[in-house]
């Protein structure tokens, strides 16, 4: 009996070191590479005590990077990545098959989707010509007057058609015209999981950095096994490693 | 002289049974207290050793929440202590607690209860030691993987010392398992709703229960039997009662747990045929494994063939399907707890069917009377309902012959 309860126990003692020995070796021997993390909606970034971390890789343009053909839901692919000159990694490829050669991280596609994004020419009243990028425009066509609303640094944030029924006032500025061209750009768009999106932190310590994460700079350090599956080693708000 | 529970067990019995020996005349009051005086020390000894469910369950909770304490203390002192403190306090606090508990119930054996705690707190920091290794690491692939190792790897242990409280962790652990898999499935799934895991839990029910009653007609595993069967009917009637509610609207089922099928059904498979070998049985025992395999079949049917049927009629059909179904399932229980008399079965059947009368009286009533007298009758029919439950409850029950607590 005693025998047997000590082989047990020791075998629940062996998974425990098999798996810190395994992701011990992985940081030791991994190549490390840095990423760029991409700001999240903030609504749902903290959830208990890790930050939830998205990455300028983890949304790819297909169009932008040649890829052909449409992906599955939880396909895995691999991500080829180049070093730009400050030293942060980012997508020139994506492929399904193992790259061989290439410096590549693997993910697991969540989703792929199409996604428009506009370009908009007004004239305002005194005929001058405005370039605009709202993020949604629809059921809206050349001629129509058209009132919108822009943040500081002229972003659109809604617009509204003058002749609409329901016309949310602007707060901040706001700019009134006839749509000159409507040009509707779709693209290709891959969501890909990597396994590095979670980043435990100390209880309380994950909201400071959530509310300092879209006005600062954010890196992730992530080392890389051979197969390309990546696990992070050092989160980085401007430049100082966050424990 | 040490004494096993069954001897207390024992004496308590005889000491009832006398009482209706002596009332049917077949002894004589002198001859009660000559046979009881032989048992005077076992008497003695189950008087000091009090209340045994209650040192079980007082260690228990002492265990649980130490093991809490132990990850709140890690969690919270994050920064504080480097990687290699974390790991040594989980190692040496599991280690320790394991060391101490098959100490004080095997080799000193003057704190049997405590010791079995111990053990248990030894397997909730092995819990807790794998989820801290995944933080320290930022583990976030396929977090399901930790609940599914805990439990595999606590279940050897569990039968190698035939702890209720090691099984019932291990089987709570991997229903946990599987509800963070299916979930997980569900997100890669675009037709799932959360609702459609209930059949799948249902299966699992079954499964659980079929697998309890095996261990209950073998006696080396008899003692380990009541969580499997505890846990599987609750699990079932829990999962029916929520059918009976028309929560699908033509989603029955999904692709995308489909997965999970084939190992439920092997493992509830393989149950019926070891409960069909020859040997002792048990009363009822061919109904019970009858309606858990028409229970299983009907299930797997529904989910297979129910979404292809999308018209209106079929849907509500279905859960007047269903609603019959969880009656006769109720029915059964308690006919089976009465037969075998078998407390348990008949409590939560009585449960389950308070809980089914609630339901169905908001679904019928709640439209067609007014408010105040919706409410008025809603209170006289459970409080007269649970009067009437009560009393049958207890009369069937005395009519066991046995004591509540004892059962």
């Amino acid at each position: 009996m005693r025998w047997k309860f000590i082989f047990f126990v020791l075998l629940q003692v062996a998974l425990l070191v098999g798996i810190i020995a395994y992701r011990q070796y992985w940081v030791a021997t991994g190549e490390r590479i840095l990423l760029r993390t991409a700001p999240v909606d903030p609504r749902d970034i903290f959830r208990g005590d890790y930050v939830s971390l998205r990455y300028d890789i983890s949304t790819l343009d297909l169009d932008g990077l040649g890829a052909k053909g449409s992906f599955k839901s939880n396909e895995k692919v691999y991500v080829i990545l180049e070093k730009n000159q400050e030293g942060i990694f980012s997508a020139v490829s994506v492929s399904r098959g193992l790259p061989s050669g290439k410096r590549f991280i693997q993910g697991r596609v969540q989703y792929e989707t199409t996604l428009s994004k506009w370009e908009i020419t007004l004239k305002d009243d005194s005929e001058n010509l405005h370039e605009l990028k709202p993020r949604w425009f629809e059921n809206v066509k050349r001629g129509d007057r058209i009132t919108f609303c822009l943040d500081e640094r002229g972003n659109v944030l809604h617009f509204y058609k003058e002749d609409a029924d329901y016309r949310p006032k602007c707060s901040g500025q706001s700019l009134s015209g006839t749509i000159e061209a409507i040009k509707e750009m779709k693209s290709r768009v891959l969501n890909v999981e990597y396994g590095i999106e979670n980043y435990f932190v100390e209880e309380g310590k994950g909201r400071a950095i959530e509310s300092s994460r879209n006005a600062r700079e954010l890196r992730v350090e992530v080392s890389l096994r051979k197969d390309g599956k990546g696990i992070i080693t050092g989160l980085f708000v401007d430049g100082k490693l966050v424990r | 002289m040490s004494f096993r529970k069954e001897d207390f067990l024992f004496r308590r019995i005889l000491e009832k049974e006398m009482d209706l020996w002596l009332k049917e005349g077949i002894i004589l009051p002198d001859q009660k207290e000559r046979i009881l005086a032989r048992y005077r020390l076992l008497k003695r000894a189950d008087e000091k050793a009090g209340p045994g469910k209650l040192i079980t369950t007082i260690s228990i909770l002492g265990a649980i929440l130490v093991g809490v304490g132990v990850i709140l203390f890690i969690a919270s002192n994050w920064s504080a202590i480097p990687n290699w403190g974390r790991l040594f306090i989980v190692f040496s606090s599991m280690l320790a607690s394991y060391g101490f508990g098959f100490y004080l119930r095997y080799e000193a054996r003057n704190y049997p209860k405590v010791g079995a705690s111990l053990i248990l707190l030894g397997s909730l920091i092995f819990g807790a030691g794998m989820f801290l290794i995944a933080q320290i690491y930022h583990i976030t692939v396929h977090y399901p993987n930790g609940p599914l190792l805990w439990g595999l790897f606590v279940l050897p242990l569990a039968y190698l010392l035939r702890f209720k409280s090691l099984i019932s962790l291990a089987i709570l652990v991997l229903l946990i398992w599987l509800g963070m898999e299916a979930h997980l499935r569900a997100l890669y799934s675009s037709t799932l709703q959360t609702t459609t895991m209930i059949p799948l839990f249902f299966m699992a029910g079954i499964a659980l229960w079929g697998v309890g009653l095996v261990h209950r007609e073998w006696e080396a595993l008899k003692i380990v039997s009541s969580p499997y069967i505890l846990i599987g009917t609750l699990v079932t009637f829990l999962a029916g009662y929520l059918l009976t509610f028309n929560l699908y609207g033509g989603r029955f089922e999904s692709s995308g747990l489909f997965v999970f099928y084939p190992g439920i059904a092997v493992l509830f498979l393989g149950a019926v045929i070891v409960r069909c070998l020859p040997g002792e049985k048990e009363k009822g025992w061919i109904p019970e494994t009858l309606g858990l395999a028409a229970l299983m079949v009907s299930i797997i049917a529904l989910s297979l063939f129910f979404p292809k049927a999308s018209a209106t009629s079929v849907r509500g059909n279905l859960t007047l399907f269903l609603n019959i179904l969880y009656a006769l399932e109720i029915v059964g229980l308690i006919i089976l707890g009465f037969i075998r008399k078998y407390p348990v079965y008949v409590n939560i059947g009585l449960l389950f069917f308070a809980l089914d009368v609630i339901a169905r009286y908001f679904d019928f009533f709640w439209e067609l009377l007014p408010r105040s007298l919706f409410f008025i009758l809603g209170g006289l029919l459970l409080l007269f309902g649970g009067i009437l439950l009560e009393r049958k409850r207890r009369k069937i029950l005395s009519s066991f012959d046995i004591e509540e607590a004892g059962g």
